[in-house]
């Protein structure tokens, strides 16, 4: 129940986005793939979902190679931008996820619901999305990764514009997630999160900083911040 | 499958203005052709040269203002006392013109073949001849089922077009490409989806124009739905492939240049054969082609449905091909 990424390199336009790559994501655990902008985090995050292949190197899920018509029901992909559809209603845009992943019936309906209580957005569930605010957006972006059920989980700067008391709560959920025996891999550049996930994956520029538990990388810093990896990383570029 | 068509209706449902659009606007362009081209008030004057009596008395139940005789035919034609003059010669009725106008040709020439059917309903057509200016057309109502065709192509190619590109800005596309479904099962969802708006609007519009501005439908009307319901098909998948090719809303407008226009002129409303340089030969290339015959032939000529198998069969292999086509690219999206 682990996802692998194994020496995965990929260019766009001649210029290299990730070179070797080595990571792997463990059942019940939260994996943080951590960087600033540009350092490839979607880059990555979209080769694991199997939206775009590797120029070279593998990734299993599972021990299946992606991409694979049967991992897709088992995948929630949540992108970075809510690709979302305006002219539905949330309730709307759920139904259709959850109906092209199989979710049928009475049962899709209560999920549906279960979700929309669950992330506060039940009373908002009839209007058009193109009313919603940013964070109403992100929450519904997230609850369409969730509703097949998904034993894994891939999301892409999940908490961006949203509140500091749902975000809490949305951690602690992706937490439950984890200990049902989940597979969590999610995207972050703000550093307190990284402190929540099991394992981070530090990117800068492409390449692959760090890869290890998050007390493993706070001991190798002297703040116990991770952050300071990455301010390590960026002097060295000028000496 | 099921949950795409679901979903577009529900767009379509959410966004009435493009609904309106889709529905009516062919309707607004064929009212707005009937009094630009069509049934004016206008009522031709002929004179008619040893036309046989009894041809005599039906033509003159029509809607025609029949005048005498005041001179010799080109002069009469000349001093533009009449429209047109009808004569007999070696048994074939011919129609001689001042020059050509489509609208006075089209007008007489239903006006006589009506009659003439009345009597012999497998009559030769009208030889038509023009004073000054030469054409071997025979311009038979040639407006309204070209514009019937063209109109409805253009809106369905156009929000079937829009909607894909939005659909693949959104990242909607990509997200939903990474669910558990068939490429070809996404295709066809979209086709049907946006099909039955276009089966709505084929059919809304062909009633219109036989019922309310009178368009004649001298074939098949079953037959003419068939025809304008496949081409909305091919409109569809047309409007996906082509919003492949373009990365806005703006880029798909671009295309209306490049992919309707050349569709109008080689609709068949001027003869192919007549163009120079084999420019004529590329009308085989475009689905409106192969509709607007079809139309043709049932609305004007009155041919019965099996005359027009031919067209069902290309414009069905269109769609088919399309379909293929469209299930192919979506491959940028997933490679499996």
């Amino acid at each position: 129940m682990s996802i692998e990424v194994k020496n995965v390199y990929k260019s766009f336009l001649k210029k290299i986005v990730l070179s070797d790559l080595n990571i792997v994501a463990e059942k019940e655990q939260i994996l943080g793939v951590i960087g600033p902008s540009g350092a490839g985090k979607t880059t990555l995050i979209r080769l694991i979902t199997g939206a775009i292949k590797s120029d070279s190197g593998e990734i299993f899920i599972d021990t299946v190679k992606v991409p694979n018509m049967k991992l897709f029901s088992q995948v929630g992909y949540m992108p970075q931008f809510d690709a979302l559809y305006p002219d539905l209603s949330g309730w709307d845009n759920l139904l259709f996820f959850g109906r092209l992943y199989r979710c049928k019936g009475k049962k899709l309906f209560e999920r549906c619901s279960k979700l929309f209580h669950f992330y506060d957005l039940y009373e908002e569930k009839d209007k058009l999305v193109y009313h919603y605010s940013g964070g109403m957006k992100k929450r519904l972006s997230l609850i369409i990764a969730l509703v097949h059920d998904p034993q894994y989980l891939i999301l892409d700067e999940p908490t961006v514009g949203i509140d500091p008391v749902l975000r809490k709560k949305i951690w602690d959920d992706f937490r439950d997630q984890a200990k049902q025996g989940k597979t969590l891999i999610i995207s972050t550049h703000v550093m307190d999160e990284a402190e929540k996930c099991d394992k981070c994956a530090l990117l800068y520029k492409g390449e692959l900083l760090a890869f290890d538990t998050v007390e493993k990388l706070k001991s190798l810093t002297k703040s116990n911040e991770i952050e300071e990896l990455f301010f390590r990383a960026t002097e060295e570029q000028f000496i | 499958m099921i949950a795409i068509i679901i979903r577009i209706i529900k767009q379509m449902l959410n966004d009435k203005r493009s609904l309106i659009l889709v529905l009516f606007a062919p309707i607004m362009i064929m009212t707005l052709s009937y009094f630009v081209f069509g049934e004016s008030a206008y009522v031709p004057k002929i004179a008619l040269i040893d036309v046989p009596y009894p041809v005599v008395q039906i033509l003159e139940a029509q809607n025609l203002e029949i005048l005498p005789q005041t001179g010799e035919m080109d002069e009469m034609l000349e001093a533009e006392t009449v429209d047109g003059v009808i004569y007999f010669e070696s048994g074939e009725i011919h129609l001689k013109m001042y020059e050509l106008n489509s609208m006075k040709v089209s007008k007489i020439s239903k006006e006589v073949l009506q009659a003439i059917k009345q009597i012999d309903p497998n009559a030769p057509t009208l030889q038509i001849e023009y004073l000054y200016g030469d054409s071997q057309s025979n311009t038979f109502d040639s407006i309204g089922y070209i514009l019937l065709g063209v109109a409805s192509f253009f809106f369905v190619f156009l929000i079937a077009g829009v909607s894909f590109v939005r659909e693949r800005t959104l990242g909607t596309m990509e997200r939903f490409m990474l669910s558990p479904i068939r490429r070809s099962t996404v295709v066809a969802g979209f086709l049907l989806g946006f099909g039955l708006l276009a089966v709505i609007q084929s059919v809304l519009v062909v009633i219109f124009v036989k019922y309310v501005l009178g368009l004649v439908i001298a074939g098949s009307l079953l037959g003419v739905l068939v025809i304008m319901i496949l081409l909305a098909y091919v409109a569809v998948a047309f409007g996906s492939l082509v919003s492949t090719f373009a990365n806005n809303e703006f880029q798909v407008a671009q295309f209306i240049p490049i992919i309707i226009v050349p569709q109008i002129f080689l609709s068949g409303m001027i003869p192919i054969e007549l163009l120079p340089l084999g420019i004529g030969n590329l009308a085989y290339l475009m689905p409106v082609y192969y509709a607007c015959n079809a139309l043709n032939d049932l609305m004007v000529k009155g041919a019965p449905f099996v005359e027009v198998i031919p067209e069902v069969l290309i414009l069905s292999g269109l769609i088919l091909i399309l379909f293929i086509a469209n299930t192919l690219l979506l491959k940028k999206y997933r490679t499996i």
